[in-house]
């Protein structure tokens, strides 16, 4: 505990971080956490950046919300969870339902009602509707 | 092969515990009594009289309309906005105290309950035969008798479940028959599900060693945690059905989001976000709570490295040092902060859903189910997380060492199912919340 020295792309950053202020990188990943909680709820609650008059559209918002969704996920799994420094095969089981998380979102295409004309041709079958009448 | 055996264990430690559900009781009761009873009821008085005054306003305003000139109309309909927001107002600052001491009672009476009746019935158990040791042949089954006896306090709690909650209801002089016999029967399932549950806190307690898997593809790890580890699975499946259901139902609405983004005409669905995000005050519960979520994983991940440092020196810091002296307080502490912190998570989010219904958003809608069922259901997965760690707290003071090096796999385990709730969480905030 606390001893393990994360290498690669983004633990490796992580650790870096945790050196340059000699505290360990659980420590390191609360505090991104923290942070980036509050940079999404305050993404939500501005309407335009704080300071400036740029608008903060709702398409920046989604995009801030999974980002940064992906970040805590990250830090959760990795370091709290401790995937990054144990064997790959809890890497893997936790992986696993994503199968069944994409089934469920490709269903969610296949029923949408905007699935008949507004949807990407790769979510939908392409059936023939022309049967349809009104 | 890790873990460890404590036979000196003795079963009268366990006496502790009912001495500590009555202090739990105690608390409960003071803490309902403070906040509900006292705080709740002065929050009461003054609802009544903003309600008063509303009424007054509204008469005002009538009185205005019929012979009064368009200044006079104006000022009463202004008069009637300000007394009609200060009536909301103080109605959920009521709501606010009196969810918080009532959600405090019956959470402290739960905790009391597991306390004292499985502390109880561990008391009085004849002791284990010095030669007897579970799991000494680690091909030896562990054979414990605790899952069919919860698996038995479930189904009656179950079936009486529903007889409960009327006679609750009628108790609390709601218009309802109790059913008596619903709630004895339920009653006498949720006794066994505790002693169930006490039973396996006791064999806990005497130690057992880590069992190590031998075959494909979890060969040499502990079986514990790649068991944790597919439960993790199922529980993500569990969620992942919920945000399903949510964003096929959500695609399919006409929401604030989705007309200011120009994708429909006319708003036809109110989510909880949509009364949540846009003020401080609302918004508040959701975000301490996302907080204390993730200052809770850290204290576990904290309280872990605790137990597994046999180097563990208390901290330069003289107030730290205070609250860690040693790492078996360390760890004790460090475990207690937590269960506080999923506690404050429990009252916060009972608080911000009485504010929803008395806002009107309940459970009767589509938006107002899927938010209710989700939420509900990961709010049940904290508070199961915090009978858990009320155990851990016990083992952690009742042995001579508490968690060390040798049996502190347990909180590893644990935390695991502890971050995957934070994880939970991670997505539930935003897509019920913010987005």
């Amino acid at each position: 505990m606390g001893e393990h020295k994360y290498t690669g792309p983004i633990a490796g950053l992580f650790q870096k971080m945790a050196d340059m202020i000699g505290k360990d990188v659980y420590y390191v990943n609360f505090l991104i956490l923290m942070f980036f909680t509050l940079f999404e709820v305050a993404a939500v609650f501005f309407e335009v950046i704080p300071g400036t008059d740029i608008e903060i559209t709702r398409g920046a918002v989604w995009g801030v919300l999974i980002v940064v969704g992906i970040i805590k996920g990250y830090g959760i799994a990795a370091f709290f969870m401790h995937l990054k420094g144990d064997p790959f095969i809890y890497t893997r089981t936790a992986l696993f339902p994503i199968l069944f998380a994409a089934l469920m979102l490709w269903g969610i295409g296949l029923s949408n009602p905007d699935g008949i004309d507004n949807l990407p041709a790769w979510c939908t079958p392409n059936w023939d509707y022309s049967y349809v009448t009104e | 092969m890790s873990g460890s055996l404590h036979p000196e264990v003795k079963n009268e430690i366990w006496m502790k515990t009912v001495l500590i559900s009555v202090v739990l009781l105690v608390v409960g009761i003071i803490g309902y009594a403070v906040l509900a009873g006292g705080i709740g009821t002065m929050k009461h008085h003054a609802w009544e009289d903003a309600h008063d005054d509303l009424d007054q306003a509204e008469a005002d305003w009538n009185t205005a309309n019929e012979t009064g000139t368009l200044e006079d109309k104006e000022a009463a309909s202004d008069a009637w906005d300000t007394a009609h927001h200060a009536d909301i107002d103080a109605h959920l600052s009521f709501l606010t105290w009196d969810t918080a001491g009532k959600t405090i009672l019956v959470m402290f009476i739960i905790y009391a309950a597991f306390y004292g009746i499985a502390g109880f019935f561990n008391s009085i158990q004849p002791e284990d035969d010095d030669d007897h040791h579970y799991g000494d042949d680690h091909e030896e089954h562990h054979g414990s008798a605790s899952p069919i006896l919860m698996a038995g306090g479930i189904m009656l709690f179950m079936m009486g479940f529903p007889g409960f909650v009327t006679t609750c209801k009628a108790l609390l002089g709601l218009d309802y028959d109790a059913d008596m016999g619903g709630f004895v029967l339920s009653t006498i399932g949720s006794a066994i599900l505790i002693i169930g549950i006490g039973n396996w806190w006791n064999e806990d307690l005497k130690g057992h060693y880590e069992q190590i898997a031998t075959s494909h593809p979890f060969a040499g790890q502990d079986i514990r945690k790649a068991g944790m580890w597919i439960f993790l699975i199922s529980e993500t499946m569990v969620f992942a059905s919920f945000f399903s259901s949510y964003l096929r139902m959500r695609t399919g609405w006409c929401t604030e989001w989705a007309y200011n983004a120009g994708k429909c005409d006319v708003v036809d669905t109110t989510t909880a976000s949509d009364l949540l995000r846009h003020d401080v005050m609302t918004l508040l519960p959701g975000a301490i709570n996302t907080f204390a979520l993730i200052i809770s994983s850290y204290t576990i991940v904290l309280a872990l490295k605790a137990a597994k440092d046999i180097n563990w020196e208390p901290s330069s810091n003289p107030l730290l040092a205070k609250l860690f002296p040693t790492r078996k307080k360390a760890v004790r502490n460090y475990l207690i902060v937590t269960l506080s912190l999923g506690s404050l998570f429990i009252i916060l989010k009972l608080v911000e859903w009485s504010h929803l219904i008395a806002e009107g958003f309940t459970i009767d809608t589509q938006a107002g189910s899927i938010f209710y069922v989700a939420t509900g259901a990961h709010g049940l997965h904290v508070f199961i997380g915090l009978l858990v760690m009320l155990f851990m707290i016990f083992k952690a003071d009742a042995l001579e060492e508490g968690y060390n090096e040798e049996n502190g796999q347990g909180i590893e385990y644990f935390g695991l199912y502890w971050h995957f709730v934070d994880l939970a969480w991670v997505a539930i905030f935003p897509a019920f919340y913010l987005y």
